[in-house]
């Protein structure tokens, strides 16, 4: 990450060369709150700020990141702010004032996208910000032009007084390629004082100013040398393509055997559209495939600039159909279409196993404190004469929507929601609701977008109940430090705060428990849930994989066979199929249950739950 | 269909679940709070015990009444009948704080004392609700006298006991719905499974009428006396139309049935049974001649097995039992009380 050496070609993973190339732009400041799949560029720029000397925070949300890089930038300073898809919702309010009141020091927002939604719960096209905002963006094809397009989006914001954004896809994020490292900067350079009469405010005036900005960014991008043209002078079939769409395009004319009638145009300057470029190669066009992840963009745009200069052309993609509407691309869907496309005949090709892959749904890790709480939940709402609602939020528990958690949530919209979710349906007790209502976040989401929530919950009195799921991590993402946890992105120790201090200054109803202990916090959960206003049930136990490795004694855990019933047992497997940890297993050998050394991390739960009390717990100390 | 699914569609969603606890104590699949059956998660078997066990499941009645009871003995509304009884237990001490007349105490004591059972499932007190308790000794028997007018999941207990195979000679005393659940039990469905039902060694039935909703109850009692200053509750005959609450001081507090009979539970509603006609001994209130005052002191029995009648005879040479002449007319008396009770439910 800091190594000095220009020329010098590494291995680097897409996220790494982002950070790397935030290095390389002398960045002073960078900011972000953690998200699949570009979570870790902010760890990354953590660990090496006091050495390369500028400032690296784990927000508490997205808005105070990116408002924390405009004020940098007020001060003349060159700051990145890190989300993804959803976070780049979140901070749309500040990025649209920002497109209008413009910058003074370089703003790089960098965003990933998630096609397929493996690491969210939707799909979202950035690019759709971009366009509505009128701000600058870039896409890279590999890991060389994530990185290098960092300082050239610096560049671009300083030039235009415009903030840029990095529009990255799951692929570019995780994958991992050959990128020949710059130059790094001795310090970033020194700041000048800000001046009694320099402004950065939001005004209607400035409406024109911000298009008559992005004109401006367009010619420089009609010139970038991000932008690449391959294939015949003048095409008759031309392929239109963004990301990762490249790669794939690339491997699937290789496959067909590199025609030379075809052109490719890779756009990494994705909006505005470098609009001349594209048109010399449109205008020769008699058909043109866009290959893009998620929505057809590029598709649309196309079709309204040949609208636009009446060409008489067809388009292909996502939007015609040629290929796959929703959910990533892969070379198995661009390999077929491109061969569609150009008429060429699909390759043959082998294939390497009929062994069926083995179905693996999500479930929380072995010990997860989130699944004793939401059989505690669980355990709860059945004992109410009719079940209460179940609002669920955004974190590791969204899998408790479905069988790890008991199918605990019906609910669920997007992070922070709940608290307001709840709050809605804890006001219909006049007209006959009289059903508990829960909801519940995690400690992160807690700081992240409950707090308001909280305050107008408990202002407005709403009879429901929050449990704060307190693992003491943002544990979804890979444990980024948050204000509970003491620590910061660089390493500094702080005062932590205290959710239930906070939820007492908010006048709600405090209660703490531990999830492991399933009778008790079931009881307390069951009376709670009956007390007027707004309750908050606090879930303490660290997260299983933080619990596994802070603990000082060795507990193991054994299924005693010679008590174990098996299936003459009437708990029907209970460890294994219902409470469904996976450290808990079924011998079929033996026919009775067992536990898996590998996986178990020692909760003990289990134990608690065999009828039979079968399930053995042994703690020693740690020699 | 499973087990679980099938409890849940046809007994408890259709309010015919009395939380009488046959489904409970065997497995981490049912429960109860408050008086309610509770269905935590789903089970994957097709032939529980729960299901079977139920006593508000579809079942061949007469195949198990014929498995248990000599048929010729068999009256159409109060069921099994070798003989009927007005008695009270002979020790004054054991009808204190008892419903009536101490005769299940009595009996119950006896039994003990004598080695034909070394436990006995019953309800007592925990807190403001009744519960079932495996009670072991004499001063256990007494803990759990008198009617909370609730039913209690009582046979979570039994099926527990059962489990451990502690106790081998267990007496059960209940309701209709309870002593059906255990005759159920004790037919061993799945013989293989049988969950050592043969421990079951004497039931004993209670007449009954109708079990209230617990949270009802307690909100109509908060409004008279407080739960926990409630001695005794008793629902004298008809021509009184009242529930007679007697508090801890002794003083005695009458509420109209009128706000009663709204919290008895739909499925007490739905029983037909009010002698508990699958038990050894059935036992109710009196009646005769000589009025309520006198009565309340003691018990009518009914006889219904060998077992029951050899019990009764002990506690006749013992002296464990007070007996006093059946007025005339007392057999055609409970026959339409129960006769009764079977055709409102019917309807």
């Amino acid at each position: 990450m800091t190594l000095d050496a220009p020329g010098r070609v590494v291995l680097m993973q897409g996220n790494e060369a982002i950070a790397r190339g935030a290095v390389e732009s002398g960045i002073h400041f960078a900011a972000s709150y953690p998200g699949s799949p570009s979570s870790q560029i902010l760890g990354m720029l953590g660990k090496v700020a006091k050495e390369r000397d500028f400032y690296a925070q784990w927000a508490t949300n997205e808005v105070c990141a990116f408002q924390a890089c405009l004020g940098t930038s007020f001060a003349g300073a060159r700051s990145i702010c890190i989300v993804k898809q959803n976070g780049l919702l979140c901070i749309a309010d500040a990025l649209f004032c920002a497109a209008q009141h413009g910058i003074k020091g370089g703003v790089v927002v960098v965003t990933s996208d998630d096609p397929s939604a493996h690491s969210s719960t939707n799909e979202f096209d950035s690019r759709h910000m971009a366009l509505s905002a009128s701000v600058p963006m870039l896409e890279p094809t590999n890991m060389q032009e994530a990185k290098d397009m960092v300082p050239y989006a610096f560049e671009i914001s300083e030039r235009t007084k415009q903030v840029v954004i990095i529009r990255l896809t799951t692929r570019v994020c995780h994958g991992r390629g050959s990128v020949s490292l710059g130059k790094l900067p001795d310090r970033p350079r020194k700041l000048e004082a800000v001046d009694e009469w320099d402004r950065m405010v939001c005004v209607s005036f400035r409406h024109q100013i911000m298009l008559d900005t992005l004109e401006q960014v367009r010619s420089l991008f009609e010139e970038s040398p991000c932008n690449h043209y391959s294939g015949p002078a003048h095409p008759e079939k031309l392929i239109v393509a963004g990301g990762t769409g490249c790669l794939y395009t690339k491997e699937a004319l290789h496959l067909l055997g590199d025609p030379k009638d075809v052109g490719l145009l890779q756009l990494g300057c994705i909006w505005p559209l470098p609009e001349k470029l594209i048109l010399s190669k449109l205008r020769t066009a008699k058909a043109v495939l866009a290959v893009e992840e998620v929505d057809p963009f590029l598709e649309d745009a196309l079709m309204n600039l040949a609208g636009r200069e009446h060409l008489d052309l067809r388009f292909y993609g996502r939007r015609e159909g040629t290929i796959n509407r929703v959910n990533e691309l892969d070379p198995d869907h661009v390999l077929p279409a491109v061969s569609a496309f150009t008429g060429l005949p699909m390759p043959a090709r082998q294939k390497t196993s009929d062994a069926p892959l083995l179905d693996r749904d999500l479930n929380f890790c072995a010990g997860c404190p989130h699944r004793a709480t939401f059989f505690v939940l669980k355990q709860a709402m059945r004992r109410e004469k009719m079940p209460g609602i179940v609002v669920g939020d955004i974190g590791c528990y969204f899998m408790a929507g479905s069988e790890p958690g008991q199918y605990g949530w019906q609910v669920n919209n997007c992070m922070g929601s709940g608290i307001n979710v709840a709050e809605g349906l804890g006001q219909l007790s006049a007209y006959g609701m009289d059903q508990p209502v829960v909801t519940m976040c995690g400690d992160s989401t807690f700081f992240h977008t409950v707090l308001p929530g909280l305050c107008n919950a408990s202002y407005h009195n709403s009879n429901m109940t929050l449990i704060v799921l307190d693992n003491s991590a943002t544990a979804m993402t890979g444990f980024q430090p948050h204000p509970g946890t003491g620590l910061t992105a660089m390493g500094d120790e702080v005062k932590p705060m205290s959710i239930r201090a906070i939820c007492e200054a908010m006048n709600c109803t405090v209660e703490e428990a531990d999830p492991f202990e399933i009778e008790e916090t079931t009881d307390l959960l069951t009376e709670l849930m009956h007390r007027p206003g707004l309750k908050v049930l606090i879930m303490k136990q660290p997260c299983a994989t933080l619990m596994a490795k802070s603990r000082k004694e060795k507990v193991t855990v054994w299924v005693d066979q010679d008590k174990c019933l098996g299936d003459a047992c009437g708990c029907d497997r209970f460890c294994s199929r219902v409470w469904g940890c996976p450290g808990n297993s079924w011998d079929f050998k033996a026919g009775k249950a067992t536990i898996d050394p590998v996986s178990c991390v020692g909760c003990g739960v289990c134990a608690k739950l065999c009828p039979q009390g079968a399930i053995q717990v042994k703690k020693e100390a740690r020699s | 269909m499973l087990s679980t699914f099938a409890l849940d569609t046809q007994v408890l969603q259709k309010d015919l679940c009395t939380s009488c606890g046959a489904c409970q104590g065997m497995c981490p699949y049912w429960s109860s709070w408050n008086g309610r059956t509770v269905w935590l998660f789903d089970c994957d078997r097709e032939n529980g015990r729960c299901q079977a066990f139920c006593p508000r499941m579809p079942f061949d009645e007469e195949a198990l009444r014929a498995k248990f009871f000599d048929p010729s003995q068999a009256d159409p509304d109060i069921g099994p009948c070798r003989g009927l009884y007005l008695v009270r237990s002979a020790d004054p001490s054991d009808r204190e704080g008892a419903q009536h007349g101490g005769t299940v105490t009595a009996l119950l004591k006896l039994a003990l004392s004598e080695g034909l059972i070394d436990a006995a499932v019953l309800n007592r007190m925990e807190g403001e609700d009744p519960a079932g308790f495996l009670a072991t000794s004499e001063a256990d028997i007494l803990a759990c006298r008198g009617s909370s007018f609730r039913i209690a999941p009582t046979l979570a207990v039994l099926n527990r006991a059962l489990k451990e195979d502690e106790y081998k000679k267990i007496a059960v005393v209940g309701t209709a719905c309870k002593t059906l659940a255990t005759y159920k039990m004790r037919s061993k469905p799945f013989p293989d499974r049988d969950n050592n039902a043969d421990n079951i060694a004497l039931v004993i039935g209670l007449f009954c009428g109708w079990g209230l909703d617990w949270d009802g109850l307690k909100a109509l009692a908060a409004k008279y006396v407080p739960l926990e200053d409630i001695a005794h509750m008793d629902i004298p005959p008809s021509k009184y139309h009242s529930l007679v609450i007697r508090r801890r001081d002794g003083a005695e507090v009458s509420v109209d049935l009128d706000e009663v009979t709204p919290l008895v539970r739909p499925a007490c509603k739905a029983c037909a049974d009010m002698t508990a006609e699958f038990a050894d001994i059935s036992v109710g209130s009196g009646r005769s001649a000589d009025g309520w005052d006198v009565d309340k002191g003691w018990n009518e029995l009914i006889v219904r097995s060998e077992k029951g009648e050899k019990l009764l005879q002990l506690a006749r040479e013992k002296g464990a039992l007070e007996f006093k002449e059946l007025p005339e007319g007392a057999l055609a008396k409970l026959k339409r009380a129960a006769a009764g009770k079977r055709s409102k439910a019917a309807r």
